[in-house]
């Protein structure tokens, strides 16, 4: 297949997927609309995480720092503005904070960002507590306008269409191309001409517009949010795993992962929630050790070297036997 | 304020530093020898508290005899853990930065995996015992019993490894890899017995920190999040890999600590720590003591 063949495929692939999304409701229980919307946000969340972090391999732990901006904002501005714009200011914000926080970190590589960017999570989360405690006199919030659930989702189907999409055009254009030489060499991709602190920080803040974009759709779905819910790092950590279980350089790899994921909380959290946590830690050691491409990059070759290799430790292991016995 | 709340003030700062340097010493030497951070590290601790909970609860024993034993049970964990993950990992990762960021991955696996067997296994209650909570007057100030033992303790650690770094051959070929692996192989240092050694030292230390720990504090199963981030921070202030750098970036914490809750209000804890951990890495990303 050649380049534009792709294009068509992905883009068919990706219509396919907004249109049964789309029917879903109504069709669907109330159970599984509930859940294909938390399917959706991971859709949002990873994709768009995948765009900006693995391309660059810059590891950014962030994702819940800019979920609670937008939630934050859309909690606070809904009484006055109206929906499309409370969820583009949260969007706004968002992209802001990741322009000052990424002028200040991106220079860093490796753990040092990734350490860097939690911590500042955790920062932007004590300094909302301790702002809403000591001004606004409250720790938490009840967001009393709220949309109908149709809209909300809605507007979820189409920023995780958006994410996709965004990841579909990207990787074609000269932006992408800039962040997969910083993920290959930065130094190279810098020696070619590549202006690397103003793509960075671009494709960070780009990242972030989603996440709070998704951050302010999802506080009306909530009611009540308060710092510790929606800036919880587990929301970070979740992203950041489906991403890399489905793989992160691949296009369909967070979609497909985000859907296992959703049906594997739900099925399983309800019931057995620390069953599940261990599952998903297990489940994540797993990928990273035998499957570091991800879930998108598992093929029949994949089984095939994964047969081999245990016979052939099978056969090490007897060999060892004989010589002990 | 009087001479005598200052000399208070400080030396409480000083007691919960003391323990924060404790802390942070498994995690500095899987971090500085190889590259490990990991995140799990206050999971492990978590385990040596329930493990000193249960030898007292259950079977009398007292919290000072579980220590070595805690150390045991975890280095022994500890091997078992990185023969199953990270030699593997070792082996497949192309280069360290790739190594890194896996190693960081795993970790977090093992988070989730450590807590929540933890929960699973002993409830979500808040869980204790008393063992010497007297409190004891030194000149006009007054202190816990048992944070007093844990401070001492936490010192004699700290001061031990530091020795055993600087002193003896094991410490040297440890030194040796910190610097440079491929140099350390070079002159004949075992890497292949090294690593997973070091790695079991690191688990059983944050052992022996949680078995000290749950002399003075309740213990939870989530109570590990936060330690793995007080030993982050600390090994950021003393830059990675060195332990008299750890030993005096946990002091001065606790002092920053207790001094900056004493002027603001105690519910800047939090925001406080973090706000120095963001500012050293940002500022001196080597940690504030290298040159």
């Amino acid at each position: 297949m050649n380049n534009r063949q792709i294009l068509v495929r992905d883009l068919l692939v990706l219509l396919a997927f907004a249109g049964w999304a789309l029917a879903l409701p109504h069709y669907g229980s109330e159970f599984v609309v509930s859940m294909a919307l938390t399917c959706l946000m991971y859709v949002a969340l990873s994709s768009s995480w995948g765009l900006f972090c693995g391309s660059t391999r810059y590891m950014s732990l962030a994702t819940s720092a800019f979920f609670g901006i937008g939630a934050y904002t859309s909690a606070v501005c809904l009484g006055q503005f109206s929906w499309v714009e409370s969820i583009l200011l949260g969007a706004g914000l968002s992209a802001v904070v990741a322009v000052v926080m990424g002028l200040a970190v991106l220079h860093l590589r490796g753990t040092y960002f990734a350490v860097l960017t939690f911590g500042m999570t955790e920062l932007i989360m004590h300094a909302v507590t301790f702002f809403e405690k000591r001004f606004s006199g409250t720790v938490g919030r009840v967001l009393t306008v709220a949309p109908e659930s149709d809209t909300i989702y809605i507007t979820m189907l189409l920023l995780a269409v958006l994410a996709v999409l965004a990841s579909i055009l990207l990787r074609r254009s000269r932006f992408g191309l800039a962040l997969m030489g910083i993920g290959a060499d930065e130094q190279r991709a810098q020696t070619l001409g590549v202006n690397t602190r103003l793509v960075k920080t671009a494709g960070f803040a780009l990242t972030a517009a989603f996440g709070g974009a998704v951050g302010a759709a999802m506080a009306v779905r909530w009611t009540y949010i308060d710092p510790h819910t929606v800036f919880n790092p587990f929301i970070g950590f979740q992203t950041v795993l489906i991403a890399l279980i489905g793989g992160a350089v691949t296009l369909w790899g967070p979609l497909i992962a985000a859907i296992v994921f959703s049906v594997l909380a739900e099925t399983l959290r309800l019931q057995f929630p620390q069953i599940y946590m261990m599952s998903l830690g297990l489940l994540l050691i797993l990928c990273v050790l035998y499957l570091p491409g991800g879930l998108a990059s598992l093929r029949w070759d994949t089984f095939q070297g994964w047969w081999q290799a245990g016979r052939q430790w099978a056969r090490s292991w007897r060999a060892g036997e004989r010589k002990n016995g | 304020m009087s001479f005598s709340a200052w000399l208070e003030l400080i030396a409480s700062g000083l007691i919960t530093g003391g323990i924060y340097a404790l802390v942070a010493l498994g995690l500095n030497l899987q971090y500085g020898l190889m590259r490990i951070l990991n995140i799990a590290h206050g999971e492990f601790l978590m385990l040596g508290a329930y493990l000193t909970w249960m030898g007292h609860e259950s079977f009398g024993l007292s919290p000072l005899l579980m220590v070595p034993v805690s150390f045991l049970v975890l280095m022994a964990l500890g091997l078992v853990v990185h023969r199953l993950c990270f030699r593997r990992l070792t082996a497949t990762s192309p280069n360290l930065d790739i190594f890194e960021a896996r190693g960081l991955m795993v970790a977090f696996g093992l988070m989730f995996l450590v807590q929540n067997f933890a929960s699973w296994m002993w409830g979500g209650d808040l869980r204790g015992y008393d063992y010497l909570a007297d409190p004891v007057k030194i000149g006009e100030a007054q202190f816990a019993g048992n944070k007093l033992l844990v401070f001492g303790l936490a010192l004699v650690f700290s001061v031990a490894l530091i020795l055993l770094l600087k002193l003896t051959l094991l410490g040297k070929g440890v030194r040796a890899l910190m610097q440079s692996p491929v140099g350390a192989q070079l002159v004949g240092i075992d890497t292949q017995r090294l690593h997973p050694l070091m790695f079991g030292i690191g688990l059983g230390l944050s052992g022996v920190a949680g078995s000290l720990l749950s002399m003075a504090y309740t213990i939870t199963p989530s109570m590990g999040e936060p330690y793995t981030v007080t030993a982050l921070i600390v090994i950021t202030l003393g830059g990675f890999g060195s332990m008299s750098g750890a030993l005096a970036g946990g002091l001065l914490l606790g002092v920053i600590e207790a001094l900056g809750m004493q002027f603001t209000s105690p519910s800047l804890k939090a925001l406080l720590s973090y706000s120095v951990f963001t500012a050293v890495l940002l500022l001196r990303p080597r940690g504030l003591f290298s040159k």
